[in-house]
Formats: structure tokens, C-alpha cells, sequence
């Protein structure tokens, strides 16, 4: 291990490390290197990696793979000092004009103006609030508490789960009651979570295999990677930075075939892909059924390890084959629904089972986050075990760095001791990444529209992330019981349940409904859901703050002591600090210390403090640990320790013990044992997986209305809703509509658009039932027709057409379904899923004459509108 | 004296667009003086990250092309400045002296890359200047700097990295007959694409020789199927017209005629069995 020197001062500027702004989850990737005079940012430089800290090598017979020293984060971190003074920066504390206590005249958030107040009125009136809460209700049961985002990307200051902590010891040491948490649900691998977990466990990784040194395997193995939905150029890139467009590149140097399957051909396909096989959205398990026909007619799969790895083979078998329901899953029959030829469909079948095939994923992707996504990953798996998950070559593959990745060993060679200890772990991201609710009262994030606006309401499973699949079967409802009073009061954090959530019109409806009377919006911008506050507490930048980075999101582990850039702008503080100065208010000093106190003490647990001895004020001085990596004799001699021989990786484990996930029979189950055990009648989510026809498909009744699927995947400049404001990213990517706006653009086939009369960049309204949201269409190929493709996020700006809300703003999530949708009213809700990519919409040209009478009159509008 | 070269490789950019952003991060209300003021916050690109969308679903790819100033040889700014504000310094950078422009506008009008931008604030002329205020640091200009795959290589035209890339490397625009020192690896030429099949059996046909000939100049390619049936014939000459013969035994062949006007993805050929007995 190493320590890095750090570069000195120069006369004219400081060098300070800053968080890569929008990774979140109190992990960090790579800082930027920011040069700082006076109050202003200079620049946002990449990292270089000294060459004195050693880098890993992964050797093979097809060469050595290492990585750059050049560390890259996406566009937007370098951007990001842009939101510093952007216009939609808070600066102060603003409450809304027309709201009181008595009186808070709930249908006016998001419509009437702010007036800016000091931070003692802004304290009296949370802390009032609170104490008015509990004396009408008796508890802080009707708190709604958003706090689970992504956020920016400190260790400490810039998390988005201070909330839950707070109201976690407002209940264990004032004694006031339990909080309603919102539970994150787990958004971006939903179909893994809710799927897969039940065909081979990974219960610590969200359904998704371990990733122990799997790229030796990779690397010296696969012969063929599948790309389904995969798109590292964009969610990787973004999540762990550049480390993930250099796997990519690993994958052609080592001269492994890519093979894109998606309904649109996203950033990585376009440019790295041998082969894109377009496929209609919601359809993939579709695709995969009939590739295990062919399997099965041509005897190109695995017939050992199905014996020795798997239990429920021979009911598949029957699904597949059509004994059970005279229904054969052939090519032909997937081809009218994926509109995937059948001649390539057996074609990709014979090459699968022919080359060491490895599929890889990472967050997100159409697939994944779709309606009843949870069949199509448990189909997938499946298809895996058939071809020897886990024998060489054949792995599940995140490219990028994983965030729950191991059994025991790293994806790419590192020490154990340093992934044990090298960087500190903050318990505070269990509030949102973790195994079970805090509060004894909580609602999952897909739901939270519906327990405001329709109460009482049932689910199953607690949907943290970390939860047991067992708990997939627990049942829950809210309220808790029949004389609770139901929320009246939302402390927002987050500010992205309308930009990445479900059906974000409904949680606005929510928002507006009479039964709330106080919301609390804690953040830095004036966008989105925050725009519906009655409060506003401002909050700083990281640019604002020292912090403690704890480099996790990435290939190598480092620590960095980031100083405070520049003085806060106006009055803002940082998320701890805000939540700090409420618990000093209520009497809690003790559960939040001064922030250096903190960050003293998680460092103390450290490797850097503990094996090489730098104490915190030494690391202060120096700001960077960067920990050497092993050689490869190393960790040949490592992964020996742990039974894995030399390219050994990712389930080779597996394929030795034929035993040992976490499922009821510790094999890959494709009858699960724990769905038969609980739910064995459930039509939409069998004991086996299989095709089922819903709502959000081509084949649709309501297909008839709404004829497009939309695809809406991760944004690649923007980190979900995050710096849709940044002037820099809105001139490469907004298109300038007739009036002058910046619209956000939409993909959409030329067959799709001459059919209704669109033309390149004529401004469009995608709608459904849910709303209404307009874009500017760009005519491409990237997209299968009968789709189109946005990418989510974009900054609300509604305004009102006819009567009717309209986003000009192009936030697509408005009009994604609720989970509550799939079932009659008042019904159990048995998997609260997130659906917002696949699903039916129409296209037509907007009024562009109706639009401009409108514009600009709109006092929201004006409020959110970017430059 | 040695001359300042970048050489942009368009096989490896991703058009992340990062370029682009730390161009900006670099310029936007920075000045480097003598050889720049701050550049505005929007509407000006000194680098620009334009994608190419080519071909037809499903056998679509993009291109991405980083376009910049290419600090021309043969200037035509330089000749269009009725001021001599421009400059070429002696290792090649050509660069608009900001005390001296007098924002009249006409090495804009000159400039066939459309490479120079104008102020409005400062009312001057401005443009990339290779991070001149960097190199003469030893540092590389801030796009290459922050390039990922590091598909923008600069230094000395003698350099081991340029020297590699020297007989890859192409002229955008060799027309302009400007001598520019940003040159291009992979610059985008028509494809022809498809897909073979037996139509009969419903399956694809692996392994069937492709033949393109350029009718123009008689030029001959042969390619195969892969096991997709699939077929890329890239690198076209733009505008000729070629002949493609597909043959696979026992199937009858296949002819067709196409003009490389723009990248194009023919959809299946399909074959069909030879019907005369191959006795």
C-alpha cells in the first residue's frame, strides 16, 4: 500500500479533491482534481493515478489487461460546478407565501411563489411542525420521510438518508413514535430482485451472481458476450466512471464477440457492438423461451450440469416444448412477438451453446425495469444453468464496478484486506440500501402515491434491497392499523420521485391533496418535486464542504480528505448540518456530532490507520490513500487461499460444488421451492417462469390507444434527474424547439413517425392515460419500430394545454405505471415492481399554437424553466 | 521546429462528449492570456462531439466525429484578417491575438471548418488553440487530457504515439487543400450490409463468399458470412457503384448492384437451392 503525494499548492490556485457529484449511496468513485482562487472553481481536471501506486494486471493467454492511471468520471462531474450558481440554486430558506399551519392550502404547491425567510424562522417552523404533528396525532406515524436518493456523492455531508436517522432517534430517545419510511425498492434491477433471487439466491447481491474474479475468467475464456439492455458507455460509465468503458475495451482486445440484444441500440452498442439484435420492449423472455427450444430440439445444452446443478428442469422442458399448454415456444412463435427473425433467433441459439457465452448487465437497461421484468430474469437464469453457469467462459458479467459484488474475492485482482478495511463503510446508507425498514411503518417507493391518496393499501415483501426472498411473501399494509390518521406531512430529500419513480403525475396529485398539510423539501435546486414544498432548506454543494471520499464505486479502493472548496453560496448547509441543527433544536446533540468527530472516528477504522499507521490529521495533510494492488503471482497465491485456481472466477465455485446458493435446495432452482411453498397459485408470478401476456405489451387491448412502447433508459449526461440545469449539457443535448426551449429529444423509427405525419425535431406529446409530456422527436434507426426511445430524468416544467397538464420539460416518468394498476382497487399489491421503461404511449405532433399561448404565462413553468 | 500534431481515432471514440465539457471547463470564464480571453458560457464549441448515425435497423453503428479548429498550414483566417491578428507560432498553432482582433467577423467567413466562433461580450474572434497555455507547461490540451480511450493523441509530430498512428491517419476535408495538423484515424466511409438467407429452411447461411467489385476501378473484396448469416463490407469508396455477388453451394447465386451514395444495409439476400440437377 501506498500513499499518493499529492500535488502542491500553486501560487495562483489550491488543488481540493471533490466527490464526483451524482454517484451517491455514501460510496464514492474517483474525485475530481479541482483547482480553486479565491471563491471560484477554476477547473474539474481527471485524476491521474501516481505511478508509484501499483496497478493490477490480468494476465492471460490472450495478453494482459490492466487499467489506465487516467481515472475519467462522466461529462457531468466536470460540468457540475456549473450547478453551483445555476438558476435554479437556493441560496436561502424559502417558504411558500400563501402557506400556514391552518391553512396550507395544499392545491397551490408547485403553483405559488416563494419568500425567502431566515434559518431561526426555518428551524421554529420544522421543529414546530413536528411538535404540532405529534400533538394532533399523537406520534410521528403521519411523517412521510424521503430520504433513499442517490444524491451527491460525500461520505457523510451530501447523503440523502439524514432523515431516517433523525426520526430514528426522535423515536428511540424522545420516545415520539415510529416515522413513515419510504422504502427504496430496488429500482434498477428490479427484475433480478424480484426474479432471479428466486432461481439461484445472490440474496447480498440483488439477485445478481458474485462477481469474484470473474474477469480472469472472462478474459481468458468467453469466446462471446451478450449485451442484454447492457450499456456501460452510459450507466456504468456513470456509476463507476471510466473503469467501465476500459472493461469494454478489455473485451475486444482479449477478441470476444459483443452481442447486443435491446430494444434500442444504446451507447455502447453503437460503438462497440459486432451484432445488435433489436427486439420490441417486454419481449425478452419471449426471445429467451424460444432459444431454449432450440436447445432442447437440438440437444445443444448442458444435460450434466442440468442433472447436477438444477432441480425443475423437466417442468421447463414442458413449458418450453408446449406439452402443458399445446403451445411450443418456437422461433416462429417468438418471432411475432419480438419481431426478432426466427432464422436469427436460432441462429444466436446455436452460437450461444456453441461459444463460451458470458451475459452481461449492468444497472438498468430495458429489460430489466419493465412490467413483470421479474419472469424475463428468472427465463434468463434459466437459460444460464443451461449452458453451465459458472463452467469457463460462461458467466454473469457486470461491467463496471458492481456495488454488492462478492463471495469472497474482488471482480479484479485486489487484497482482501484492503476490500475488508480499506475504506470506511457508512451504516447510514442501511436507511436506504438495506436489509429490512427501520420504522416499524413504512411504505416501498412504488406505493407511496396510493398510501397518500388511497389508503388503506396492501403489499408483500418490506422491498429493501437487502431484504430475504423470503420476506417477498410477508404481507404489509399502510396504515398500520384502522384509527391511524395516514400521512400528513412529507420531509422530501430526494426531490426525484416525479423524474425517476413510477407514475410521477400521481405522486404530484399526492403532493396537491388535501390530507397533506406540511412538506419539507431539504436540497439544493429548485426542480422537480421540490418545487411543491411549503419549506425549503437549502443545501450546499460539495463544493461547499469538507468530506471524507470513500473510493468504492471503482476497480481500486482509495481514500480522499476533501477541503471545502469554496465558501457556501448564500446560506446554504450541508445535509448533515441541516439535520444537525433540527436534532440540536430537539435536544439530540448526541446523534450528531461535529462532522470532523465523525469522519475521525470511521477513518480510525481503516486500513490507512490501522496497518499503515496515518493518523487523521496526517491524512488531512496528505488527503489521498490509494492502495497498491496485488501482483498477479499475488493474487494467484490469494484466489489458491480461497480454492479458486488461476483463472478460476465469477461461479467456477459453483460448477465445482454443484451446491451452495441460497435457495430452499442450494441449486438453480427453475421450479422455485420458495414460490411453491408460498404463493404456489400465483398466476403472475408462477412457481416456473414463463411467457405471460400484461398490460404493457404490443398484443395489449389497450395497444389499440396507445400503439408505442416506450423505452426509457438511464440518461447518459445527466445522473438520473441530476444537472438537467447545467447550461453545458443542455446545448449538447436539448433541441431548440420553434418557440426558442429546450426540448428534451426523443428516438423514434422513421416508419413510426411518416405514419403520423413527424417530421426531425417537430415538437411531440407522448401521452397515455397518465398524461402528457412533450419532447422533440429525432428520427432514427437506434430504435425498433413500434418503440420509442427517451432516456429519464429530464427536469419537469408543467404547464397546462386545454386544461390539461403537459411536462414541457419531457420527464417521461410522469407517465409510467403504477404497480397498484395491475391489480383491482383496494386488492393486495403481491409485487409493488417499478415499471418505467416498457410501456404504452402514443406520439402525435404537438399544438405548437395552443403551446404558445400557454408558455410563459404559467407562474411553474417559469419557476423551473432552465436557461 | 518541431511541429504540435493531434490525431483524433475515430474507432476508439465513444462520443461520450467529455471533450467537449472540458473544453469548456478549461475556457469558460478563463482567461489565458496573451493567446485567449475567457470563452462565453453557451454557444461556443471549440470541440464538438458530432455523431453520425449510419445504415438501417438492425445493422446500424454511429459514428462519432470530435470536430475542432486544425490549426491548417495553408490558414485561410490567417489570409482573411485584414488586422494580421492571426498568428501561426513556430511549432504550428495557429492562434487569434485577442488585443488585436477587431471583431470584424471575416476569418469566421473564411475558415471552411467553421471552426472560429465570435463574442459577443468581448467582440472578438475565438477558437481552439490547442490549450497553447498547457503545452507550454508540458501538459496536453484539456480534450486529450480528459479523453477516456485516449482517442485524441497529442505532441510533437515526431512523437512515438503520432509516428504510430502516421499511415492510419486521413485529412477531413482534403479539398479545403488546408494542411491541417488535426488529422483522423477511421474517418466514416459507406458500408454495405446484410443479412443471408435460406428462405426455404427459415435458417441463415453461414460461411457464403461475398464478392464486391468497384465497377469504377475494378477493385475486388471477398468477405463471408458469419454465423448470423451476417455480412459488413465497410470502407466503400463514396459514390462508386459495386457489384455484389453472394454464392454459397448448393444455392443459386446472387447479383446485385449498389451505389455507395450512404451507408446501407441491403436486409436479407435470400438464396434459394440451384434447381438443375449437379450431376
Amino acid at each position: 500500500m501506498k500513499i499518493a503525494a499529492p500535488e502542491t499548492n500553486r501560487d495562483t490556485y489550491r488543488v481540493v479533491y471533490v466527490a464526483h457529484p451524482a454517484s451517491g449511496l455514501a460510496r464514492s468513485n474517483f474525485p475530481v482534481e479541482c483547482h480553486v482562487a479565491g471563491d471560484k472553481v477554476i477547473r474539474c481536471l481527471p485524476l491521474h493515478i501516481p505511478d508509484e501506486v501499483r496497478l493490477y494486471e490480468i494476465r492471460t493467454s490472450r495478453g494482459t489487461f490492466t487499467r489506465p492511471r487516467k481515472e475519467v468520471q462522466m461529462p457531468l462531474a466536470y460540468a457540475w460546478k456549473r450547478r453551483i450558481h445555476s438558476p435554479t440554486r437556493i441560496a436561502f430558506p424559502l417558504l411558500r407565501a400563501d402557506w400556514s399551519p391552518d391553512n396550507p392550502k395544499p392545491h397551490n404547491r408547485g403553483r405559488s411563489s416563494f419568500v425567502r425567510i431566515g434559518w431561526d424562522q426555518a428551524l421554529d417552523i420544522v421543529v414546530g411542525q413536528l411538535k404540532r404533528i405529534r400533538d394532533r396525532y399523537g406520534s410521528m406515524e403521519s411523517v412521510l420521510v424521503q430520504a433513499d436518493g442517490h444524491g451527491q456523492s460525500g461520505y457523510l455531508q451530501s447523503l440523502h438518508f439524514w432523515g431516517h436517522y433523525l426520526f430514528d432517534n426522535i423515536h428511540r430517545q424522545l420516545g415520539w413514535g415510529w416515522w413513515v419510511q419510504q422504502m427504496r425498492n430496488p429500482d434498477s434491477w428490479e427484475g433480478y430482485y424480484y426474479g432471479a433471487k428466486h432461481v439461484w439466491g445472490f440474496e447480498e447481491s440483488l439477485g445478481e451472481p458474485w462477481q469474484d474474479a470473474v474477469w480472469d475468467d472472462v478474459l481468458e475464456n468467453a469466446e462471446m458476450v451478450l449485451f442484454s439492455g447492457n450499456d456501460p458507455e452510459a450507466t456504468g460509465f456513470g456509476m463507476s466512471g471510466s473503469i467501465a468503458t476500459t472493461m469494454t475495451r478489455w473485451l475486444r482486445q482479449a477478441g470476444i464477440k459483443i452481442v447486443a440484444i435491446s430494444p434500442d441500440l444504446n451507447y455502447s452498442a453503437a460503438v462497440t457492438a459486432d451484432k445488435w439484435i433489436p427486439l420490441k420492449p417486454n419481449t425478452d423472455s419471449a426471445l429467451y423461451l424460444a432459444i431454449a427450444n432450440v436447445w432442447i430440439t437440438e440437444q445443444l445444452y448442458d444435460l450434466d450440469y442440468v442433472a447436477t446443478h438444477t432441480v425443475g428442469f423437466e417442468q421447463f422442458e414442458e413449458h418450453v416444448m408446449g406439452r402443458t399448454d399445446e403451445l411450443p415456444k418456437t422461433p416462429q412463435w417468438a418471432e411475432s412477438i419480438t419481431g426478432v427473425p426466427a432464422h436469427t433467433i436460432k441462429a444466436l441459439a446455436r452460437e450461444w451453446a456453441r461459444k463460451r457465452t458470458t451475459l452481461s448487465v449492468y444497472f438498468g437497461g430495458p429489460k430489466i425495469r419493465g412490467t413483470m421484468s421479474h419472469l424475463t430474469a428468472r427465463i434468463e437464469a434459466y437459460l444460464m444453468a443451461m449452458q453451465g453457469i459458472g463452467k469457463p467462459g460462461r458467466q454473469f458479467l457486470r461491467v463496471g464496478a458492481p456495488s454488492f459484488d462478492k463471495k469472497s474475492l474482488a471482480q479484479v485482482p485486489r487484497y482482501p484486506e484492503v476490500d475488508a478495511i480499506g475504506v470506511p463503510f457508512n451504516p447510514i446508507v442501511e436507511y436506504a440500501i438495506g436489509r429490512a425498514p427501520k420504522s416499524e411503518v413504512f411504505v416501498p417507493r412504488t406505493l407511496v402515491a396510493d398510501a397518500v391518496l388511497n389508503p388503506p393499501i396492501a403489499w408483500n415483501g418490506s422491498t429493501a434491497a437487502l431484504a430475504t426472498s423470503e420476506d417477498q411473501f410477508t404481507a404489509y399494509q399502510f396504515p398500520p392499523r384502522k384509527d391511524h390518521p395516514g400521512i400528513k406531512m412529507i420531509w422530501n430529500e430526494n426531490g426525484n420521485q416525479t423524474g425517476s419513480w413510477t407514475h410521477g403525475s400521481k405522486w404530484i396529485d399526492a403532493l396537491r391533496s388535501s390530507g397533506i398539510e406540511f412538506v419539507l423539501g431539504i436540497h439544493p435546486w429548485l426542480e422537480n418535486d421540490v418545487v411543491f414544498s411549503d419549506l425549503i432548506l437549502p443545501v450546499q454543494t460539495v463544493f461547499e464542504h469538507e468530506d471524507l471520499l470513500a473510493v468504492r464505486r471503482s476497480d481500486l479502493l482509495a481514500l480522499f480528505y476533501q477541503e471545502q472548496a469554496i465558501p457556501p453560496v448564500g446560506e446554504a448547509k450541508s445535509d448533515y448540518e441541516i439535520h444537525r441543527q433540527i436534532a440540536l433544536a430537539l435536544g439530540l446533540a448526541e446523534a450528531f456530532p461535529p462532522p470532523q468527530e465523525w469522519l475521525k472516528k470511521d477513518y480510525e477504522q481503516t486500513a490507512s490507520f490501522k496497518t499503515l499507521g496515518i493518523g487523521w490529521d496526517e491524512f488531512k495533510r496528505r488527503r489521498v490513500v490509494m492502495y497498491d494492488s496485488p501482483t498477479w503471482e499475488e493474487w494467484v497465491n490469494i484466489k489458491s487461499r480461497y480454492g479458486y485456481g488461476e483463472h478460476d472466477g465469477g461461479l467456477s465455485w459453483f460448477n465445482r460444488d454443484c451446491q451452495g446458493l441460497q435457495t430452499p435446495t442450494g441449486k438453480i432452482e427453475f421450479v422455485s421451492r420458495r414460490i411453491l411453498k408460498h404463493a404456489p397459485e400465483d398466476p403472475e408470478r408462477p412457481p416456473l417462469a414463463q411467457w405471460r401476456e400484461h398490460a404493457e405489451l404490443a398484443s395489449s387491448p389497450k395497444s389499440k390507444k396507445y400503439p408505442l412502447l416506450v423505452v426509457a433508459n438511464h440518461p447518459r449526461l445527466r445522473f438520473h434527474v441530476q444537472g438537467d440545469d447545467v447550461d453545458w449539457i443542455r446545448e449538447m443535448w436539448k433541441v431548440t424547439g420553434p418557440d426558442g426551449y429546450g426540448y428534451e429529444p426523443c428516438r423514434i423509427h422513421p416508419a413510426d413517425a411518416a405514419a403520423r405525419g413527424i417530421r426531425q425535431d417537430d415538437i411531440v406529446m407522448v401521452y397515455n392515460d397518465r398524461g402528457a409530456v412533450l419532447f422533440a422527436a429525432q428520427l432514427s434507426e437506434r430504435i425498433i419500430p413500434g418503440a420509442i426511445y427517451t432516456e429519464h430524468g429530464a427536469a419537469m416544467d408543467l404547464i397546462e394545454i386545454d386544461g390539461r397538464p403537459v411536462d414541457r420539460g419531457g420527464n417521461i416518468n410522469l407517465i409510467a405505471p403504477s404497480p397498484s394498476e395491475k391489480y383491482p382497487a383496494g386488492e393486495r399489491v403481491a409485487i409493488p415492481e417499478m415499471n418505467v421503461s416498457g410501456f404504452l404511449a402514443d406520439v402525435r405532433k404537438a399544438d405548437m399554437e395552443a403551446l404558445l399561448r400557454r408558455c410563459g404565462a404559467d407562474s411553474l413553468s417559469a419557476a423551473t424553466r432552465g436557461r | 521546429m518541431t511541429q504540435k500534431e493531434m490525431s483524433i481515432n475515430l474507432n476508439e471514440c465513444t462520443g461520450c462528449g467529455l471533450c467537449q465539457i472540458a473544453c469548456k471547463d478549461e475556457h469558460v470564464g478563463n482567461d489565458y492570456l496573451p493567446w485567449t480571453k475567457s470563452q462565453p458560457d453557451t454557444g461556443h464549441f471549440w470541440i464538438k462531439v458530432v455523431g453520425q448515425e449510419r445504415g438501417q435497423i438492425p445493422k446500424v453503428r454511429v459514428t462519432y466525429i470530435p470536430l475542432a479548429c486544425v490549426h491548417c498550414g495553408n490558414a485561410p483566417c490567417m489570409k482573411a484578417c485584414p488586422e494580421n491578428a492571426i498568428d501561426r507560432r513556430e511549432d504550428g498553432i495557429v492562434w487569434i491575438r485577442p488585443e488585436k482582433c477587431t471583431g470584424c467577423r471575416l476569418c469566421q467567413e473564411a475558415c471552411p471548418y467553421n471552426a472560429i466562433y465570435f463574442n459577443e461580450q468581448s467582440h472578438i474572434a475565438q477558437k481552439c488553440t490547442f490549450c497553447v497555455h498547457r503545452i507550454d507547461q508540458g501538459l496536453v490540451p484539456r480534450c486529450a487530457d480528459v479523453c477516456p480511450r485516449d482517442a485524441i493523441i497529442f505532441g510533437d509530430s515526431d512523437s512515438p504515439e503520432l509516428s504510430a498512428l502516421r499511415q492510419h491517419i486521413e485529412v477531413l476535408h482534403p479539398e479545403y487543400e488546408t494542411d491541417p495538423r488535426v488529422n483522423y484515424v477511421g474517418l466514416p466511409r459507406p458500408f454495405i450490409a446484410g443479412t443471408v438467407v435460406d428462405v426455404e429452411s427459415g435458417e441463415v447461411i453461414s460461411d457464403a463468399d461475398i464478392t464486391v467489385t468497384d465497377l469504377f476501378n475494378d477493385k475486388e473484396l471477398t468477405v463471408s458470412t458469419d454465423a448470423f448469416g451476417d455480412f459488413w463490407i465497410t470502407d466503400l469508396a463514396r459514390d462508386h457503384k459495386y457489384m455484389v455477388k453472394v454464392e454459397k453451394q448448393p444455392y443459386e447465386r446472387s447479383l446485385l448492384v449498389l451505389k455507395a451514395d450512404q451507408d446501407k444495409n441491403v436486409g436479407e439476400i435470400r438464396l434459394t437451392r440451384d434447381s438443375a440437377p449437379s450431376l
